[in-house]
């Protein structure tokens, strides 16, 4: 098998006897060690457990029992996710010392039950405060289409792994985009979906308001077919909200038919690179979208984003930063320190800001069904580059990176960050945005974004 | 409330934010090298100037916190 297998391929070739997991776990495997030096993706390679795991499932498919939907299909995930026996390093030096985990994390264990197998941990940006993909611990994980260029963050080694062909499939974590941003820069299909919707116990935490869990993959049918095998009601995480497991999978062919998309204008039609423009109209076209439709106060909504994230995060490494400042990465820790600072009422003025944005957003879906926005306002930017120019002006790099996938994840929509590349050059991604719990439109008109060839995750050359 | 106040909030100068910094870290217990206190500060004006964008926004009191707690 090749690097070029998507995952419903590999679980087809297994369930009709072509493959054994066996042989996608050795090829995998193989894949990791020759690659991954030069992309730094991953920190583990769970290769013993792979096989224990590949041996029993080709057992089990001799022996009769019907293949799981992701059967043999080999998955990575952000190391912030609990893989049993390893410390959740979260990125971090700190967490290093913790006691291993005592199990996998509640997506973990779904997508194996589902017949995928786990081999491996991946790089991430220092408890998920990043854009970058930048690690002071691990080094930076690096763009397989640029090995000069930013992976982007916080999910830097899930979306290059992607990308790079190591695995057709891992797990990252998205707080204020930090799913849909490696995906911009790997050019890689990535789902955020619901706030509430998957399971979060079991992963390590960053900001629990913004906290979402979901797949990075180099197709939707990929994309889809894991997030349905994930889904479904979880007693060990507080934060899920009671949804019946919605599957989405049947739903994508029936592409945009009778879908009202609109492109968001105001906001996130400025303060960008020309391209990531061009890269949201080639989508627009693509599904034949021609109107617009403005977000109101998204600025506001990213402003907001922010005094959250600082607070919430500094509170939960409060303990941390008393006892071993230190040793964290400088970059995370000032911000950490700055945001114990933080009036309160500051952050109550923001939570009810929130609920006032998200009604106005809300309204929104009254008219539209699906809003197209730009994932990023640049290309995967050259690693240790600390600022850029963004419309004439020189701007800090690192936050503003985020500048268009705050105000979504602010309030909780699903998203599906489609890569679309711009005139030959390095990746972008387009937000394709959906009202809460409509998971299944945004993968549907994804879907037929890539359907149309503007929507493609390549393995890098 | 539902008017813009009429008392914005002003941005944080070099020497406010220090003085923030100063007298709130150490009341977390956290003990900051010196080497750390610029960019620290740095951080506290991006996220003033994040927080006066929220602060200056006008919002009726019935407006209530996103998160919500069940018993």
């Amino acid at each position: 098998m090749t690097n070029q297998e998507t995952a419903v391929g590999i679980a087809a070739a297994v369930a009709a006897g072509r493959l054994t997991a066996s042989a996608t776990i050795e090829a995998a495997l193989a894949r990791i060690a020759a690659v991954d030096p030069g992309v730094n993706a991953f920190t583990d390679v769970t290769a013993e457990r792979a096989r224990a795991r590949a041996a029993a499932l080709d057992a089990e498919r001799a022996a009769g029992k019907p293949p799981g939907p992701l059967a043999g299909v080999p998955f990575a995930v952000k190391n912030l996710f609990d893989v049993a026996g390893l410390p959740t390093r979260a990125g971090s030096k700190i967490n290093r010392t913790r006691a291993p985990a005592a199990r996998d994390g509640a997506l973990i264990r779904r997508l194996e039950a589902a017949g995928a197998i786990l081999v491996g941990a991946l790089n991430m940006g220092e408890y998920a405060y990043d854009f970058t993909g930048e690690n002071a611990h691990d080094g930076p994980s690096r763009n397989p289409h640029d090995r000069g260029r930013m992976t982007g963050g916080s999910s830097g080694g899930s979306g290059a792994a992607v990308a790079a062909g190591l695995v057709p499939l891992t797990l990252g974590s998205d707080t204020n985009g930090s799913i849909r941003v490696p995906s911009a820069f790997c050019g890689t299909f990535g789902l955020k979906p619901t706030f509430g919707r998957l399971s979060r116990a079991g992963s390590f935490p960053f900001v629990a308001s913004f906290d979402h869990l979901g797949p990075l993959a180099r197709s939707v049918a990929d994309l889809s077919f894991a997030y349905d095998a994930m889904q479904g009601e979880d007693p060990d995480d507080p934060w899920q909200a009671p949804r019946p497991v919605e599957p989405v999978t049947a739903a994508l062919a029936q592409g945009t038919s009778g879908l009202r998309i609109a492109v968001a204008g105001g906001y996130f039609a400025r303060g960008g690179e020309p391209d990531c423009f061009a890269a949201v109209r080639l989508a627009a076209e693509a599904v034949a979208a021609t109107r617009s439709i403005e977000i109101p106060e998204a600025a506001r909504a990213r402003a907001a984003a922010f005094v959250i994230t600082a607070s919430e995060a500094a509170g939960l490494h409060l303990d941390r930063l008393r006892e071993r400042p230190g040793d964290y990465d400088p970059a995370v820790r000032d911000r950490l320190i700055a945001g114990t600072t933080i009036p309160a009422a500051w952050v109550h003025r923001a939570q009810r800001f929130r609920s006032w944005y998200r009604a106005r957003v809300l309204a929104l879906f009254d008219e539209v069904d699906v809003i197209l926005a730009p994932c990023t306002p640049c290309r995967a930017l050259t690693i240790g580059q600390a600022t850029m120019e963004l419309d004439g002006v020189t701007v800090p790099a690192r936050p503003n990176i985020g500048i268009f996938t705050q105000p979504i994840s602010f309030i909780g929509l699903p998203v599906v960050a489609v890569p679309v590349r711009v005139g030959g050059g390095l990746p972008l991604a387009v937000q394709v945005i959906a009202a809460p719990w409509r998971e299944d439109l945004a993968l549907r008109v994804a879907g037929a974004i890539e359907a149309a060839g503007v929507g493609a995750a390549p393995v890098a050359g | 409330m539902t008017t813009s106040p009429s008392s914005p909030a002003v941005p944080l100068d070099d020497d406010s934010a220090g003085a923030v910094v100063d007298a709130m870290v150490p009341l977390s217990g956290i003990p900051m090298a010196p080497e750390w206190r610029e960019t620290v500060i740095a951080s506290v004006k991006a996220t003033a100037a994040a927080a006066r964008l929220v602060l200056d926004f006008p919002l009726d009191d019935t407006v209530e916190p996103a998160p919500v707690f069940r018993a």
